[in-house]
C-alpha cells in the first residue's frame, strides 16, 4: 500500500518535470511565437489574441494585468526586465503608458502598414506607438438628474455640490484625463478647477467602475468614466445617462483613450512582434472590439459599429499631445498626490 | 561530521537563503543605493505623510482585529476538534481548515456576491437587507471577516497539535484533583501557549501583508498602497522602500515570538513517547450545544460563501465556459503543486533533519529564515526575485517555471518545515541509532529508516506544500512567465469587468480542484493507516 | 590490548554529571556484567563505547585506536564494528524481520544472494525462520527481543553490547532468552557487554561483573 503512494507522488512529480521540461525546452527564440503584455482587460484581449494564434499559428504567449488598484501591473514588469526583455509586444490600454515606455527606452520604433487611415493624432510621430481602438472620456448621468452637466469643467459649479463622484486621479485613465486639462488649459486655470472640484465636495473612489455603480445606484447624480463602462450599464437597463462632453462649437471637445501597441525594444521573437502589431492595428480587431462588452471606437474611418457605439466621426476630439500629456502626468504627480489627500 | 550530510544539509540551507533570503535582502539594497549612490531618498517620501502614517494604522487595525478574531475561534475549535468527542469533529476540523488551502479573497469574492443587488440575501430578504450587509461588509468589518476566516485554520491546527502532544502523565496528574474542564485550562491550553502564540504571530502578519481583500472591499491599507504606488509612479526603488516596513514588522514580530516563547519555557515540555492518542475529553451535557454552535460557526464562515459561489456561478454552462478560459491555467497551476509540493517536501524534511540535529544553532536558523520568508508578503517577494533574477544569463531561471517553483519555496519552506519537524520529533531517537551502530552512514539513514519511519509527515507536508504553491497569488502574479499563469491569477486578470458568473465557476472550480485531491489523499493515508 | 576502553571518562548533561572517572577495560572473548540501579549511568556506558555520546573528558579506545577524546568523536559509531540492542530494542517499524536484519549489510555493500543467505542463516539461529516476513509490531516482546538481537549479531561484530535487553520480559521468557544469549555467544564468540540492574542475571551472565552507583565504578 505504501509502495503504491510512494509511485504516485513519484510520479505526479516526475510527469508534471517533463513537460515542464519539454515546455522549457522550446522556450527558445524562434520565429513561431511571440510574447505579448497586456494591460487590457483579459476578457477583452483574450479571444482576439487567440484569433491571431488561430489564423497565422503563431503561439501567444500572454501576461494579463489585473485591475488597476491590485496588482504592481504588467507595467513594472516591462520596466523592471528592460536590461532583459522578455516581452515583444505591449498591448497598452491607453497610450499615455505607451509614451512612458518610450521616454524610457523601452520602445522599439515600428511603422505599421496597417496603420494607415488612423488619424495622426493617435499616433506616435515616430512610430514608437500606434493608438488603435478607443474609449471616450464621459459623463454618466443618473436619470433622476434633470439638467445634465454639458461640460467636464460643469462639475466644479455649485449645482453639483455634494453630487459628484470621480475616481482615484493617481490610476489610470482619470490620471491621463487631469493631465490633458492641464494641458489643453494650462496649468493655473487646471489647478483652479482642481480646486473648486475639491470645495464641491467630490467624492474619490477607487476606479471608473465604481464611479458609475454609484451613479447607477443613485449614491451619486454624476461621474467622469469611460465610455465602456456607462454604454455597459445603460446595456443592463440601469437608469443612468451618457453624455459626450464639451461637443458645442470652440469646446474643450471630448477626451479619447485609444489602446496602443508597442514593440518592445530588444525582444525575442521580433518578427512576430510585428505580425501581432499588425493585427491589432487593423480595422477587423476594431470592428470585433466595437461589438465586445468594452464597446471600443474603431479610429479607422468605416468600421461597421453597433448603434449604441458613438462613431469618432460624429465626435469633437480633444486636441491635445499624447507625449505632452504623458510629460504633463509625471509633473503634476505630487500635486494630484496631494489634492487626493496623500 | 560526514561529507554528504554536510552536502546536502548544506545545499539545503543555500537553497533557502537563495531563493528567499537573497531576494529580500536584494531589495533592500536597491532601496537604499536609489539614486545610485547610498542613501534614505526612496524612504523620504514615506514616512513624511500623514496619508503613511493613517495606512499604517489601517493595517495595524486590521491585523489587531483579525489576530483577536482567529483567536477566539481558533483556539475552541482547536481544542473541540483535537480533544474532545464533539459528534463529527473531524469533518468539522476538514471544513473549517478549508479557508488556509484556497486564495483569501475567493470568499471575498463570495461575500460581495452575497450583498450585491441580486444576491441571494436580496432574494431572500429584500434588497434594503442586502445593502445593509453589503454596507457593512465595505471596509473594516468585510476585511477582518475574510481574513480571520482564512487564517484561523492556522491556530486551530496549531493548538489541536499541540493539546495532543501534551503528555497525558500530566493531565492524568491534574485529573485525580480536579475536572476535565479545569485541566484544559490551567495545565493542558498554558502547555500549548507557544503554539497559540506563533499562530497568533502568523496571522497578524498574513493578515498585514495581504494585498487581494482590502482592495475588494475598498479598506486602505499600506501594503496594497505601498505596491499600488509601484504600479502608479513605475517607481521600484519607491515601491521597494515602501515595502520595507512591512518586511522590518515581519521580522520584529516573530523575533517577539521567539523571545517569548522561549522566555516561557519554549516547546511542549518533555514530549511524551507514550504510544497511542491522548483520552479524549469527555463534553458531556455541553456535548450537543457545543456541536450546534460549532456546526453553525463553520456554516456561516465556510458553508454559506460557497454556497454562494455555487448559486451564481449557476448552470454547466458558466463552468463550461469557466473550463474553455481557465482550464489550461488549471492544469499548469496542478502541475506547478505536484513539483512544488515534492521540492517543498524534500526541502522542509532536510531542514527538520537540520533542526532535530541541531536544535540550537544552524536548525534554528533555519526555522528563523523560513517563518520570516512565510510571513514576508508575496508581492514583495515577487519584486525581489525579478529583480534578482531578470538578467539575460539567468533566463533558464527567470524566464521558465522555475522562477515560480524559486518562489514557493521561499514563500512555504516554513510549512513543510513545521509539518516534518512535528514528526520527525516522534520518531524516538534509536532506530537512527540503531542504524549508526549497524553500520549505516547519514545519507542511508535518512532515506532508508528516518524518512520510512516518518512517511506520514512526509505526505502531509507534500500535500500541504501542494496546496500552498496552488493558492499563491501574489508572488505569481508578479513573476509567472508568459503562458504560465495559474488559476488563482486568472481569476484575478480575468476579475477586471468579467462577467460575475464566470468568476464564480473559475472559483467553485479552484475550490474543487484544492479541495477534492486533498480528500482523496487524506482518505488514503486515513485507510493505510487503518490497514497497518 | 584490551578490546575496548575507557580511560577516566567524564561526561555531562547540563550540570548533571553522568558518568565520573569512569576506567575500565574489555578484553576479547569475556563477557562483562555492568550492574547497578537505574540512572547510574550504566547506558551512558554503552553508548560511549559506540559512539552515541563522547566524553567531555578522558579517552575511548576500540582495539586500541583513539575512538573519541574530550569532546571530539573520532571514529564515527558507523565505523566501529559493534553490535548494540537497546534498551527499548529501536526496531524499524517500516521493514520486515528479515528487512530489519538486511539493512546493515546492505549499507556495507553485501550482494544480495549473499546477504539472503546470511539473514536466514541467523534467523534459524534465533528461531524465527518462519516469521521473515513479519512486522516488528506484529510479534510478541520475546520474539522482538531476537529480532533485535539477530540485527546486531547477523553483522558478525567484534563486540555485542546489551543495555538492559530483558528488562520488560517476564521472569520465565528472560531465563530462555538468557540462556539463548549464552549459547549464541558459545557458538559465534563474539565479546559482550551487558549491562542490568538484575543481580541473578548477572550471576548467569558474566565472567566478570563491575559494580556502578551514581556515575562511578564502585569498588
Ligand atoms: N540525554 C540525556 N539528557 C539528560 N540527562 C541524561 C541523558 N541521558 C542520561 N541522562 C542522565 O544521566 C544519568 C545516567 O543515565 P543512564 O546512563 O541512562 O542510566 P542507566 O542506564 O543506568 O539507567 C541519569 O541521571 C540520567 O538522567
Ligand atoms: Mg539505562
Amino acid at each position: 500500500m505504501r509502495r503504491l503512494a510512494v509511485c504516485a507522488v513519484t510520479l505526479s512529480t516526475l510527469l508534471p518535470l517533463a513537460a515542464c521540461s519539454r515546455r522549457t525546452a522550446s522556450l527558445k527564440p524562434q520565429a513561431q511565437r511571440v510574447v505579448v503584455y497586456v494591460s487590457e482587460d483579459q476578457v477583452f484581449s483574450q479571444p482576439v489574441l487567440e484569433a491571431f494564434q488561430k489564423e497565422t499559428g503563431i503561439e501567444v504567449r500572454a501576461v494579463y494585468d489585473t485591475e488597476e488598484a491590485k496588482s504592481t501591473g504588467v507595467m513594472n514588469r516591462l520596466m523592471a526586465e528592460k536590461d532583459n526583455p522578455q516581452a515583444d509586444v505591449y498591448w497598452a490600454n491607453e497610450p499615455i503608458r505607451a509614451e512612458v515606455l518610450r521616454q524610457r527606452g523601452v520602445a522599439e520604433a515600428y511603422d505599421s502598414p496597417a496603420a494607415e487611415g488612423i488619424p495622426a493624432t493617435f499616433r506616435d510621430p515616430e512610430g514608437y506607438w500606434t493608438g488603435f481602438s478607443a474609449r471616450l472620456r464621459v459623463l454618466i448621468v443618473n436619470d433622476a438628474v434633470e439638467k445634465p452637466p454639458r461640460s467636464v469643467l460643469d462639475l466644479a459649479d455649485r449645482t453639483w455640490r455634494g453630487k459628484v463622484v470621480l475616481a482615484n486621479p493617481l490610476f489610470g485613465t482619470t490620471t491621463s484625463h487631469m493631465a490633458a486639462l492641464f494641458v489643453r488649459l494650462g496649468d493655473a486655470e487646471a489647478r483652479g478647477f482642481l480646486d473648486r472640484l475639491k470645495a464641491n465636495g467630490v467624492r474619490l473612489t477607487t476606479s471608473n467602475g465604481e464611479s458609475a455603480d454609484q451613479v447607477a445606484a443613485g449614491q451619486a447624480g454624476v461621474s467622469l468614466v469611460d465610455s465602456d463602462d456607462a454604454i455597459n450599464r445603460v446595456r443592463r437597463g440601469d437608469p443612468i445617462r451618457m453624455i459626450v462632453p464639451d461637443q458645442e462649437p470652440g469646446g474643450l471637445g471630448c477626451f479619447v483613450v485609444p489602446n496602443a501597441v508597442v514593440l518592445i525594444h530588444g525582444g525575442p521573437h521580433p518578427d512576430a512582434a510585428r505580425r501581432l502589431a499588425d493585427y491589432l492595428l487593423s480595422p477587423d480587431t476594431e470592428r470585433r472590439l466595437a461589438e465586445a462588452d468594452c464597446a471600443q471606437i474603431p479610429l479607422h474611418a468605416g468600421v461597421p459599429v453597433p448603434k449604441d457605439v458613438p462613431s469618432l466621426g460624429s465626435i469633437r476630439v480633444m486636441k491635445v499631445s499624447y507625449a505632452a500629456v504623458a510629460r504633463k502626468m509625471v509633473e503634476i504627480q505630487q500635486e494630484l498626490k496631494a489634492w487626493a489627500g496623500y | 561530521m560526514s561529507p554528504v550530510r554536510r552536502a546536502v544539509l548544506g545545499s539545503a540551507v543555500l537553497l533557502l537563503v537563495v531563493a528567499g533570503l537573497l531576494p529580500v535582502a536584494g531589495m533592500i539594497l536597491r532601496s537604499l543605493t536609489a539614486g545610485g549612490h547610498l542613501g534614505f531618498e526612496a524612504y523620504r517620501g514615506l514616512l513624511g505623510s500623514a496619508r503613511q502614517w493613517s495606512l499604517a494604522g489601517n493595517s495595524l487595525l486590521l491585523a489587531a482585529l483579525t489576530t483577536v478574531a482567529a483567536l477566539l475561534l481558533g483556539v475552541p475549535a482547536g481544542v473541540l476538534v483535537g480533544r474532545t468527542d464533539l459528534p463529527g469533529r473531524r469533518l468539522l476540523a476538514a471544513l473549517l481548515a478549508m479557508p488556509l488551502l484556497l486564495p483569501p479573497y475567493l470568499n471575498a469574492v463570495a461575500w460581495m456576491a452575497a450583498g450585491s443587488a441580486s444576491g441571494p440575501v436580496a432574494r431572500v430578504l429584500g434588497e434594503g437587507a442586502a445593502r445593509t450587509l453589503s454596507h457593512w461588509l465595505f471596509g473594516l468589518p468585510g476585511c477582518v471577516l475574510v481574513l480571520s476566516t482564512a487564517f484561523m485554520p492556522l491556530i486551530m491546527l496549531l493548538v489541536a497539535a499541540a493539546l495532543r502532544g501534551v503528555p497525558p502523565r500530566l493531565e492524568e496528574a491534574g485529573l485525580l484533583a480536579a475536572p476535565w474542564r479545569t485541566v484544559l485550562l490551567r495545565i493542558s491550553l498554558p502547555l500549548a501557549a507557544p503554539a497559540i502564540l506563533l499562530g497568533a504571530a502568523l496571522v497578524f502578519l498574513l493578515a498585514l501583508g495581504d494585498v487581494t481583500v482590502p482592495p475588494s472591499f475598498r479598506y486602505p491599507v499600506f501594503a496594497v498602497e505601498s505596491l499600488s504606488q509601484f504600479s502608479a509612479f513605475y517607481d521600484l526603488s519607491a515601491a521597494t522602500a515602501a515595502a520595507m516596513p512591512l518586511a522590518a514588522i515581519t521580522a520584529a514580530v516573530l523575533g517577539l515570538e521567539a523571545l517569548v516563547s522561549r522566555w516561557t519555557g519554549a516547546g511542549t515540555a518533555g514530549r511524551g513517547r507514550e504510544p497511542g492518542p491522548p483520552p479524549t475529553v469527555p463534553l458531556g451535557r455541553f456535548r450537543l450545544p457545543a456541536a450546534v454552535t460549532a456546526w453553525s460557526v463553520a456554516g456561516l464562515l465556510v458553508g454559506a460563501p460557497l454556497l454562494i459561489l455555487v448559486l451564481r456561478a449557476g448552470g454547466p454552462a458558466s463552468y463550461a465556459a469557466a473550463l474553455g478560459q481557465a482550464g489550461g491555467s488549471l492544469v499548469r497551476g496542478l502541475l506547478l503543486a505536484a513539483v512544488g509540493g515534492t521540492l517543498l517536501a524534500a526541502e522542509g524534511f532536510l531542514l527538520a533533519v537540520l533542526g532535530v540535529e541541531r536544535p540550537r544553532g544552524a536548525g534554528a536558523a533555519a526555522d528563523a529564515t523560513a517563518l520570516f520568508l512565510f510571513a514576508v508578503p508575496g508581492a514583495v517577494m515577487g519584486v525581489g526575485l525579478i529583480v534578482l533574477w531578470n538578467h539575460p544569463w539567468a533566463n533558464l531561471i527567470y524566464a521558465t517555471p522555475l522562477i515560480l517553483l524559486l518562489g514557493y519555496l521561499a514563500r512555504s519552506t516554513a510549512v513543510t518545515l513545521r509539518i516534518c519537524r512535528a514528526t520527525l520529533e516522534l520518531v524516538p531517537p534509536g532506530l537512527v541509532e540503531a542504524g549508526r551502530v549497524a553500520g549505516i552512514g547519514w545519507g542511508r539513514r535518512l532515506v532508508w529508516i528516518l524518512a520510512p519511519a516518518a512517511w506520514r509527515g512526509l505526505a502531509a507536508a507534500w500535500l500541504a506544500g501542494a496546496v500552498f504553491c496552488l493558492r499563491d497569488v501574489g508572488m505569481t502574479l508578479l513573476v509567472h512567465p508568459p503562458g504560465w499563469d495559474t488559476l488563482p491569477v486568472r481569476i484575478m486578470t480575468l476579475a477586471a469587468n468579467g462577467a460575475p458568473e464566470l468568476i464564480a465557476a473559475l472559483c467553485v472550480l479552484l475550490v474543487a480542484a484544492t479541495v477534492i485531491p486533498v480528500g482523496l489523499l487524506a482518505g488514503l493515508v486515513g485507510r493505510m493507516e487503518a490497514g497497518s | 590490548m584490551s578490546l575496548l576502553a575507557l580511560e577516566d571518562v567524564r561526561v555531562t548533561f547540563g550540570h548533571r554529571v553522568a558518568l565520573d572517572g569512569v576506567s575500565l577495560a574489555v578484553e576479547v572473548g569475556e563477557r562483562l556484567v555492568l550492574l547497578g540501579p537505574s540512572g547510574c549511568g550504566k547506558t551512558t556506558v554503552l553508548r560511549l563505547l559506540a559512539g552515541l555520546a563522547v566524553p567531555d573528558r578522558g579517552r575511548v579506545l576500540i582495539g586500541g585506536r583513539l575512538a573519541a577524546a574530550e569532546g571530539r568523536l573520532l571514529v564515527e559509531p558507523e565505523q566501529r564494528g559493534l553490535g548494540m540492542v537497546f534498551q527499548d530494542l529501536a526496531l524499524w517499524p517500516h521493514l520486515s524481520v528479515a528487512g530489519n536484519l538486511e539493512l546493515g549489510l546492505r549499507a556495507r555493500g553485501t550482494p544480495r544472494t549473499d546477504r539472503r543467505r546470511r539473514v536466514r542463516a541467523m534467523l534459524e539461529l534465533v528461531e524465527l525462520g518462519e516469521l521473515a516476513g513479519a512486522r516488528p509490531g506484529e510479534l510478541s516482546g520475546g520474539q522482538q527481543q531476537r529480532v533485535a538481537l539477530a540485527r546486531a549479531l547477523v553483522l558478525e561484530p567484534e563486540a555485542l553490547l546489551l543495555d538492559e535487553p530483558l528488562s520488560s520480559l517476564d521472569l520465565e521468557l528472560a531465563r530462555r532468552l538468557r540462556t539463548e544469549i549464552l549459547r549464541l555467544q558459545e557458538r559465534l564468540g563474539f565479546t559482550l557487554v551487558h549491562v542490568t540492574h538484575d543481580p541473578e542475571e548477572a550471576d548467569q551472565m558474566a565472567t566478570r561483573t563491575l559494580r556502578m552507583d551514581r556515575g562511578r565504578l564502585a569498588g
